[in-house]
């Protein structure tokens, strides 16, 4: 007999936690914000989905609840003054500096591509992060934007080319 | 403005393909600038501290209950389930996803069927049914009853074996001599029937007014009988 009841959380928290907590860090560089989808993300799946085992599906859905509340978050927090320079300075103050001058031309670097990261439409985004640092492959990423697999590859190709066009653009000015 | 250079016409890396990472580090100085950003987490400590925090919210939104059933007993099969804490519910005569639904209704609960956890209930149920246990040695978790319920169902679990107790004594026994009628009350709503024996509780001319368990004041006297109760007297003074 099938046993009813709804996977076990704790089995699901130490299969998926780790990672989505580590891609929402990276969607919001805060880490109170990135907890706080974190556990928003796992009841709203729990919930929704009280019989979806320990599969793929559960993994991409995760991830997709967890990046529409990264976005979400995002929005609501571009609508505050400031903050997201300020949220930038502190993420950026984590690289290791070089020289005094090479350290801050480098930070001046960084902070205009990951403004350039955040100026991208948000499927693109999410794309080139679940891709080169989720190790998602095309076909979850694809799950979780709900898009089919090309379609992912060809939001990560997207998002460079454009990051490309618009950093190198720069030196033209 | 700062400059960057990176090279506009610069195709994508071999990562943009299925195969993942080729494991050379990227000479492109785009990809080395978005791996200084994104290619970094947070320390260890913390993601510890994260994970251990969303378990105890899940576990406070969603508490995980186990259950398992006798599957006969004089008064049909019960259903139990514990919570971490203890007995969070007896039920009688009800089919298994009702059980369920129920549980996950009142208690937000996360179910798994666990006769290793729920044995040692079990074992005692059948005991008491059997005639050779007096008392029920299993803690309960009231934490879903209100103070007022919790009081009056653990001077109810003070009616041993035997025993009758009218509402008016449980009310004088928890302080609240004018409360008979909210003592029926709490005791109708007695999540864990039988082990704490809200059927030794009656009305004051030792009339049955009603039970909580499945069947009513039926099984209320039938347990009554089972127990030997042929005269009704008070026990609890």
């Amino acid at each position: 007999m099938a046993a009813p009841g709804r996977p076990d959380f704790p089995e699901l928290v130490s299969r998926y936690g780790r990672e989505l907590y580590v891609y929402l860090w990276r969607m919001l560089w805060n880490e109170q914000d990135a907890e706080d989808c974190l556990q928003e993300a796992f009841l709203r799946a729990y919930r929704a989905h009280p019989r979806m085992d320990g599969s793929a599906n559960f993994r991409a859905w995760l991830y997709r609840i967890a990046g529409n509340m990264a976005r979400t978050q995002l929005k609501r927090r571009q609508r505050r003054d400031g903050r997201e320079i300020e949220l930038a300075d502190e993420a950026l103050a984590l690289q290791p500096a070089g020289g005094m001058d090479d350290g801050l031309e480098r930070g001046e670097r960084l902070q205009a591509v990951r403004a350039a990261v955040r100026r991208l439409p948000a499927k693109q985004q999410q794309s080139l992060i679940l891709r080169k640092y989720q190790g998602l492959s095309y076909a979850e990423i694809g799950a979780a934007l709900r898009c089919s697999p090309e379609s992912a590859r060809a939001n990560v190709y997207q998002a460079l080319k454009r990051l490309r066009a618009e950093l190198g653009a720069v030196r033209q000015t | 403005m700062k400059k960057h250079g990176y090279d506009v016409a610069k195709q994508a890396a071999n990562w943009l393909g299925d195969a993942g990472e080729t494991g050379s580090p990227p000479a492109d100085p785009l990809l080395k600038d978005l791996d200084a950003l994104f290619a970094v987490a947070p320390g260890e400590a913390r993601v510890e501290q994260v994970l251990a925090n969303l378990q105890a919210r899940m576990r406070q939104e969603h508490p995980v209950l186990y259950y398992d059933e006798l599957t006969s007993s004089p008064v049909g099969p019960i259903s139990v389930a514990l919570s971490e804490a203890g007995l969070v519910a007896v039920e009688f005569g009800q089919a298994e996803t009702e059980f369920l639904k129920h549980l996950q209704r009142s208690h937000r609960a996360v179910t798994v069927r666990s006769p290793e956890r729920v044995a040692l209930v079990l074992r005692q149920l059948a005991e008491y049914f059997a005639g050779g246990r007096q008392s029920f040695d299993i803690p309960v978790d009231l934490s879903h009853s209100t103070r007022f319920q919790q009081q009056v169902l653990r001077a109810a679990a003070r009616v041993p074996r035997g025993g009758l107790a009218t509402y008016a004594e449980i009310a004088r026994h928890i302080g609240k001599p004018r409360a008979s009628r909210a003592v029926g009350q709490a005791l109708a709503r007695n999540p864990v029937p039988i082990v704490i024996p809200c059927h030794r509780v009656v009305a004051a001319d030792g009339a049955l007014r009603g039970y909580s368990g499945r069947g009513g004041i039926r099984t209320k006297a039938q347990l009554l009988v089972l127990e030997g109760v042929s005269t009704y007297r008070t026990a609890l003074s």
